[in-house]
C-alpha cells in the first residue's frame, strides 16, 4: 500500500539568475510501515525534500500525495499535522529549552482533538515509556539531558500524536556510535508496533543500511538511483552511487573495496551543466550525457536508475 | 627512542583532584600513522593539545612528559619551548581555523615566511606552489580567494598545506574530515597519507570513526574518559579486540544493538577505572586505576582482566 507518492516534485528558492534549484523533479514513493533511506551529500537536496513533505516548505511545482490527497500546502491542517511528523537534526536546537519534556510532549498531545487531557497525560507517560525513558524524566528541561536522551525527547514528541509518516532528518549525525546504535534499534522497534513509516533523510551510509528497507541515492536535487537496501548496497548501478558506497570507510581490512575517488567538487547549483549534472565527474561519460538529462528508468525489478550508460 | 613519546600524560582542571586525562602514554615512529579513537569527551583532542603544550587556560598538566626524539617540549617553567613548532596540527572546522579576512595565499605564505625566514614575495611563491602540491587546481587564482569563497574540501586543502609547509616532524589531524562529505573525506584521507610518507612524518589521526582508522592508520590508541584503554596495530585491534571498551564499541558498529542497555556517553567513573561502573566484566579491583599492561611487544590493555588470564 502506497502512503506517499511524490510526483515530479520542483523546489527552487530565489527568482531570477541567483535561483537556487534544491529539488529538481523528484519521483519517490513511501508505502505504510516502510523505511525509505534518502542520502545524499551536503546540498544535495535531501533536506528540502523532507520539508517539502511534511509542508514546512511550500513546492514550486509537483505533488505530494498523501494517503490519496494532495497535500501540498496542508500545514495549517490539524489532522494532516497529526499524521505527518518530523523529528530534527539537531534537537539541542529543535526542542525548547525552557520547556519541561512534560510540556514539550503536551503540545502535539494537543493535535488528538478526540481525546481528554487525562487521556493526553496517560499517553506521555506512555510514550516516554516507549522511547526508554523513565517517568523522572517529566520534569526535566532539555539541559538536563544528553544528546541522546534529547533525541529520545525528540521521537518521543513526534509519536505523540500517533503519526502514520515521520521525517527523519539526519536524527543520528551529532550522536555518538554507541548511541547511535541505540537509537536506531529504537527506531525500528517503534516500526514494528506501530506500523509508522519514516522518510530516514542521512549522509551516514552505514547507519542507512542498518534501518532502511529501500534506499534513494540524491544527487543535486535529483534522485539518481532507487533499489531495495541490500541490492543497493552489493550492486550499485549509478556511477555515483558508486563511487559514494567506494568512499565510505570500512572496517574489514582485508577486503577494502576498490575505492573510486571522485575528481573535483559538486558543480553549484546556480550553474548547473546541460545534460547530466554529474557529467564532470563520471568515468563512464559519453556525449550523449552533455547533450541530454537521463531520466530515472527501472532497470530491474524494484530498482530505477538515472543514468544512459547503466540503462 | 620512538620520535614522539608522550609519558603518563596527566592533565586536569586547576585545583581539581579528578584528572581529564589520566597517564596517557603513547609513541609515533616517523612515518606511522597513529589513530586516537573514542567518543566525544573522551580526551582525544586533549591528548594533542598536551602533547603540543597549547593547554587552554585553567587547565594545567600534573605529570608525565611529550617528548620530540627527546626532547622535552615544554622548558622547566613550564614554557613551551622551538621545539614543539616541529609539530603541525590540522583542525577539524577548517572555515573557522583560517582567517576570513587574509587571502588563503597570504595565511600560507606567513607560515612559510616566519618559519624559513624567506621575504614575503618569495614567502608567497612558495605558498602557491604548496596549494598546488596540495591538490587544488589553478592555485595562483585560489591564492587571492578568501575562505568564505572556497568549499569546505578546499578550505581542509589550504590548511593541509599550512600544516606540512614547514616540513614537520608531527602532523596532528584532528578530525580533518567531519565536517566534510564522504568522497571529499576520501580524497583527503588519500593526500594525508601520501604527504606524510612524502615528508616522513609521524601522524597522530585524531577520529572517532572506526572505519577511518581501518583505512587510515597502522597503531590505533582507543581512549575513553581520559584513559587510553587499548594500545595495538589497527589490524590485530578489530581481529581481537582485549578491552571490554573496545569489544562493546565494535559491537555497536558491527551487530544490532539492544536499545533497553543503558547508553554509554561521556558519563564515566570518577575513580578507579573509568569505564568500571559500565563494564559487565568489572570485579572488586576496578576500584583501582589499571596501568597500562604490555600484553604482547606491540600491545597494551589498561584492563586488570588481563592479569588473571595471561596468553
Amino acid at each position: 500500500m502506497t502512503l506517499l507518492e511524490v510526483r515530479d516534485l520542483y523546489k527552487t528558492y530565489g527568482h531570477g539568475a541567483g535561483a537556487v534549484p534544491a529539488v529538481r523533479g523528484v519521483d519517490l514513493e513511501l508505502g505504510g510501515g516502510e523505511t525509505v533511506g534518502l542520502v545524499g551529500e551536503s546540498g544535495c537536496g535531501k533536506t528540502t525534500l523532507g520539508r517539502v513533505l511534511v509542508g514546512l516548505n511550500t513546492p514550486t511545482s509537483g505533488d505530494v500525495i498523501f494517503d490519496g490527497d494532495n497535500v501540498a500546502g496542508r500545514l495549517q491542517e490539524a489532522e494532516f499535522r497529526r499524521r505527518v511528523q518530523m523529528v530534527f537534526q539537531h534537537p539541542q536546537s529543535s526542542l525548547n529549552p525552557k520547556f519541561k519534556v512534560s510540556t514539550t510532549l503536551r503540545e502535539p498531545g494537543r493535535l488528538l482533538t478526540s481525546k481528554s487531557s487525562e487521556e493526553v497525560e496517560e499517553r506521555i507517560v506512555e510514550t516516554l515509556r516507549v522511547v526508554g525513558l523513565g517517568q523522572e524524566y517529566r520534569s526535566r528541561r532539555p539541559k538536563q539531558l544528553s544528546g541522546g536522551q534529547l533525541q529520545r525527547v525528540a521521537i518521543a514528541r513526534a509519536l505523540m500524536s500517533a503519526p502514520d509518516m515521520i521525517v527523519l532528518d539526519e536524527p543520528t549525525s551529532s550522536l555518538d556510535q554507541s548511541i547511535r546504535s541505540r537509537i536506531i534499534s529504537l527506531l525500528k522497534d517503534i516500526q514494528e508496533q506501530r506500523q509508522v513509516s519514516y522518510l530516514f533523510i542521512s549522509h551516514d551510509l552505514s547507519t542507512v543500511r542498518k534501518i532502511a528497507h529501500r534506499v534513494a541515492v540524491m544527487y543535486l536535487g535529483r534522485i539518481v538511483e532507487v533499489a531495495e537496501t541490500r541490492a543497493l548496497f552489493e550492486d550499485p548501478q549509478h556511477p555515483y552511487t558508486r563511487a559514494l558506497l567506494s568512499a565510505v570507510p570500512s572496517l574489514d581490512m582485508d577486503n577494502q573495496r576498490k575505492r573510486i575517488i571522485l575528481t573535483g567538487e559538486t558543480p553549484s547549483p546556480t550553474s548547473l551543466p546541460i545534460g547530466c549534472s554529474f557529467q564532470d565527474r563520471c568515468n563512464l561519460v559519453h556525449d550523449r550525457c552533455r547533450v541530454e538529462t537521463p531520466q530515472l528508468g527501472e532497470t530491474q525489478a524494484a530498482r530505477s536508475v538515472e543514468c544512459f550508460a547503466v540503462q | 627512542m620512538s620520535l614522539l613519546e608522550v609519558e603518563g600524560l596527566t592533565v586536569g582542571l586547576v585545583g581539581s583532584p579528578y584528572p581529564i586525562l589520566r597517564e596517557v602514554s603513547f609513541s609515533v615512529e616517523p612515518g606511522e600513522i597513529l589513530a586516537l579513537v573514542g567518543e566525544s569527551g573522551s580526551g582525544k583532542t586533549m591528548a594533542a593539545l598536551a602533547t603540543m603544550g597549547l593547554l587552554p587556560l585553567g587547565i594545567e598538566m600534573t605529570d608525565g612528559e611529550a617528548r620530540l626524539e627527546g626532547q622535552s617540549m615544554v622548558d622547566p617553567e613550564g614554557r613551551v619551548t622551538r621545539t614543539a613548532a616541529q609539530i603541525s596540527m590540522i583542525f577539524q572546522h577548517p572555515v573557522g581555523a583560517l582567517n576570513p579576512t587574509m587571502r588563503v595565499g597570504h595565511q600560507v605564505g606567513r607560515v612559510i615566511q616566519i618559519n624559513q625566514e624567506l621575504g614575503r614575495t618569495e614567502a608567497l611563491e612558495a605558498a602557491v606552489e604548496m596549494l598546488g602540491h596540495v591538490g587544488i587546481p589553478g592555485p595562483e587564482r585560489v591564492a587571492r580567494n578568501f575562505p568564505h569563497q572556497l568549499s569546505g574540501g578546499m578550505c581542509q586543502r589550504i590548511m593541509i598545506a599550512m600544516a606540512v609547509a614547514c616540513r614537520p616532524r608531527i602532523l596532528i589531524a584532528d578530525e580533518p574530515t567531519t565536517a566534510l562529505d564522504v568522497t571529499v573525506q576520501a580524497q583527503i584521507f588519500d593526500l594525508i597519507k601520501s604527504l606524510a610518507s612524502e615528508i616522513g612524518c609521524g601522524v597522530i589521526f585524531i577520529t572517532h570513526d572506526l572505519g577511518a582508522v581501518a583505512e587510515m592508520a597502522d597503531r590505533v590508541a582507543v581512549m575513553y574518559g581520559g584513559q587510553v584503554m587499548e594500545e595495538s596495530p589497527v589490524r590485530e585491534l578489530l581481529a581481537d579486540p582485549r578491552h571490554p571498551y573496545t569489544r562493546y564499541l565494535l559491537e555497536s558498529i558491527t551487530h544490532e544493538v539492544d536499545h533497553r542497555v543503558e547508553d554509554i556517553g561521556v558519563d564515566f567513573a570518577l575513580r578507579g577505572c573509568r569505564f568500571g561502573h559500565r563494564c559487565l566484566s568489572a570485579h572488586g579491583k576496578c576500584n583501582q586505576f589499571p596501568p597500562l599492561l604490555e600484553i604482547s611487544p606491540d600491545r597494551s590493555v589498561s584492563c586488570f582482566l588481563q592479569l588473571e588470564e595471561p596468553i
